[in-house]
């Protein structure tokens, strides 16, 4: 079990990196907007939270480093320093190297690089003006320097621990250490408070302290110290008999610090601006807690299809009306679990604001990143395996993509250039998006290169979507030369494996001088999802109930009327349908009736042919295991209330498959699957609304 | 962190090693609430020990307290590393809370 101090090193990692995305985005809008000076004080109170932070919770380097990028940020918000393209570099830097400091800390090896941080002080400090002579570690606030300026006068402070200020994490004698760095300080500690052993609250600070400090510092400025932990103990800051006050001097060394901290006041500056928004109202718990959660409420959704296949079975309405009443608190619980695990994609979109940054420096082009949907929620485990296929497309389109300036400028296009990402959903699935203003895909390129590495005959045709398919093969590429950006034709790879693993699809779409438009189709939730149970024979199969439209009869006399054709009429208009008895080789008798379950799909509507609808069920995914994964038409199986196990079927790739298998349109299509499974049929009576379907 | 409680006929014997802070206080407590109980002299020793923080502080000087007013006796045993010491000096502690035994 994690001790206290972990834990609160833990809690302090955690929110460090929050800060630091909002570092990073800060930094890349202030390289467009110079003169904000909100922008300015939102990285330095950033830089001042995870340096105090960082300090308190032993994590001494980190607290060091950021101590001269805060510094210079300082400056920038007093005037003596102006923001350039160079600084925010640096700065961004930086942030890399304390992200790695914070990593080391949690125990793994070292990951900052010290020839990088080195390197990195180096130019800050010849920007700042600060001599290389001035010590590197020190660990002073940055108003030190202001501080320093007026004359010395010595200070009586008393600071006594509130009972919960180690609970909090906060170590006082950090404080103190803190606090010398001001000037000289004399100590004393007070035990008066202390009770006897068998009372003591071992995790209480009892010790007091009665210090005497000399220094230039104004009062806010030594109470800047304690900014953390204010509310949590008894501060007193009183000048020390004797010690006069020269209102003049004092004006001058305390302005600039009194000016920053009333701003940063003012703004809800210091550390409450990033861990103490709305306490009230939220708050952190570990991802892996909320895994464990979504697990139970999958298992009870298992056994509550149990209680209710049990009710069905005894024919008991005592059983049925708890049975029920289960069902609708699973359902409730089911509905919540998973909206917990919602999130908003906006902060792994804005990330690549800084990859866009980078890239467009170190090619030498001009492009802005838009976004659009950044709301946009979806489960926590599809957004965590989202980040690197997005950033290989991006890396592509930044590189192959984006023209170089003088090439758009020839073809009469804005110098810089736009990547757009953008986010919506489409029914159960959302659509994540990547698009590009460069020269679009050269399809013959493509093709010819894909001949070239036999991945196609010489004579194949192929439709645009099957030609830009092959860019997701294995070491395809089309570059003409490898750079340190993409080119190796291992990325878009990377793309579709991920993409397939989260069991959605890739669409490109491009125009040749215009653009290029790649579209992500993911499942919303990796976890339970509404599915309606539906048989063929004895096997049973989940539809997404988010896919569904309708469900309408269809009986042998309308077979018949179409010509043996796979189409229905319904209502006028024309829809192909699979029978999926045919298409799993599932090799029973069909009945006199069969059941249309009319879906919607990227490709259109089609209909899925099958014996009987069983009813709505909350559907907990299972994962198929390795054995199955080129299974594509099944996106996972579930475990029905009797125990049986049923296969979630795909439509989107249900459809997609049979059309490829059925070129020549689904009349009389028999191509299918070996049969890959299924389950006996459960004892659900249907429940959705069946209609009549015209003969086409 | 580890801290070890060796009990003989007339002796308990706690080791400190390493960091010991708040995330070990409570164990510290127990301990030196089982080593008075016993009724026997104790002997603290800090030789392995990095850092204390004031937690342990305040609990080997509440258990001193505790121990001289029920006339047992109560002393760090061996040297005190000198991080130790420079740190509980920074901390306003003029010497160590605890008497040292005599060498």
């Amino acid at each position: 079990m994690a001790s206290n101090a972990d834990q609160f090193k833990q809690s302090f990692r955690e929110e460090a990196r929050e800060i630091l995305v909002d570092l990073e985005a800060a930094l890349l809008e202030l390289n467009e907007n110079a003169g904000d000076r909100e922008l300015v004080g939102r990285v330095f109170r950033g830089l001042h939270t995870i340096k105090g932070s960082g300090a308190m919770f032993g994590f001494e380097d980190l607290a060091t480093f950021t101590h001269n990028l805060e510094t210079a940020f300082d400056d920038v918000r007093n005037g003596r320093l102006e923001i350039n393209s160079e600084l925010i570099d640096l700065t961004l830097a930086a942030l890399d190297q304390i992200k790695a400091m914070l990593e080391e800390g949690g125990g793994g090896a070292a990951l900052a690089d010290p020839a990088a941080c080195a390197e990195i002080l180096t130019k800050v400090r010849r920007l700042t003006g600060v001599t290389a002579s001035e010590p590197a570690g020190e660990k002073a606030s940055p108003k030190t320097a202001a501080a320093t300026a007026g004359p010395v006068r010595e200070w009586s402070i008393h600071f006594a621990p509130g009972p919960d200020l180690m609970l909090n994490g906060t170590n006082p004698l950090l404080l103190l250490r803190e606090l010398r760095q001001l000037g000289g300080l004399s100590v004393k500690a007070s035990m008066a408070a202390v009770p006897p052993l068998a009372e003591l609250d071992p995790e209480r600070c009892y010790v007091a302290w009665e210090m005497v400090l000399a220094t230039a510092a104004s009062r806010d400025a030594i109470r800047d110290v304690f900014i953390f932990v204010e509310d949590h103990c008894e501060l007193s800051i009183e000048l020390a008999a004797g010690s006069e006050v020269d209102p003049a001097a004092n004006a001058a060394a305390a302005d600039a610090t009194a000016r920053a901290l009333d701003e940063q006041r003012a703004q809800g500056g210091g550390r409450r601006t990033y861990d103490k928004p709305d306490n009230a109202t939220s708050l952190r718990v570990p991802a892996a807690k909320l895994d464990q959660f979504v697990d139970l409420v999958g298992e009870l959704v298992t056994v509550q299809a149990r209680l209710s296949e049990l009710a069905a079975r005894r024919d008991d309405p005592e059983i049925a009306e708890v049975s029920e009443e289960i069902e609708r608190l699973t359902s409730s619980l089911r509905e919540n679990s998973m909206n917990i695990r919602m999130l908003p994609i906006r902060a792994t979109f804005e990330k690549f604001r800084r990859l866009v940054h980078d890239l467009a420096r170190d090619l030498g082009k001009d492009v802005e990143l838009t976004i659009e949907g950044a709301d946009t929620e979806l489960d926590k485990t599809v957004i965590d395996q989202l980040s690197d296929p997005l950033m290989h497309l991006i890396r592509n389109s930044m590189d192959h993509g984006i023209e170089p300036r003088d090439r758009r400028a020839a073809r009469g296009k804005r110098p810089t250039a736009t990547i757009h990402l953008s986010a919506r959903h489409s029914g159960a699935s959302v659509l994540i998006g990547v698009s590009d203003d460069g020269a679009g895909i050269d399809a013959e390129a493509v093709r010819s290169r894909a001949v070239e590495k036999g991945l196609v005959a010489g004579d194949a045709q192929l439709t645009e979507s099957e030609t830009f398919a092959l860019l997701f093969e294995p070491g395809f590429s089309t570059a003409k030369q490898v750079t340190d950006v993409s080119g190796r034709g291992v990325g878009m790879d990377v793309v579709r494996q991920r993409v397939d693993s989260l069991r959605g699809t890739i669409d490109v779409a491009s125009v040749p001088g215009t653009g290029t438009s790649v579209t992500l189709r993911l499942p919303l939730t990796l976890a339970i999802i509404d599915g309606l149970l539906v048989s063929v024979g004895d096997a049973c199969f989940v539809l997404p109930l988010a896919n569904t439209l309708e469900c309408i009869e269809l009986t042998r006399a309308d077979v018949e009327r179409a010509n043996g054709k796979h189409v229905a009429n319904v209502r006028g208009v024309i829809v192909p349908y699979i029978r999926l008895r045919e298409h799993f080789n599932i090799r029973t008798p069909r009945p006199e009736i069969e059941q249309i379950m009319l879906v919607e799909t990227e490709g259109g509507r089609y209909g899925f042919v099958v014996d009987r609808v069983l009813g709505d069920c909350q559907t907990v995914i299972k994962n198929l295991g390795r054995f199955y994964r080129h299974v594509q038409v099944v996106s996972g199986a579930t475990i029905l209330g009797n125990g049986t196990v049923a296969l979630i079927l795909d439509p989107e790739r249900l459809a997609a498959d049979a059309v490829r298998l059925g070129r020549q349109g689904f009349h009389g299509h028999t191509a299918g699957h070996p049969v890959v499974g299924g389950a006996s049929r459960m004892g659900h009576g249907g429940k959705r609304e069946s209609s009549q379907t015209n003969a086409a | 962190m580890a801290i070890t409680l060796a009990e003989s006929e007339a002796l308990s014997a706690i080791g400190l090693e390493e960091t010991v802070d708040i995330s070990s206080a409570a164990e510290l407590k127990a301990l030196l609430v089982k080593a008075l109980g016993a009724g026997q002299e104790v002997r603290v020793s800090l030789e392995g020990a990095a850092y204390l923080d004031v937690t342990a502080i305040q609990l080997l000087w509440a258990a001193e307290r505790e121990a001289r007013s029920a006339g047992v006796g109560f002393a760090l045993e061996g040297p005190i590393p000198e991080r130790v010491s420079a740190a509980l000096l920074d901390a306003g502690f003029d010497r160590f809370p605890v008497p040292e035994c005599a060498r």
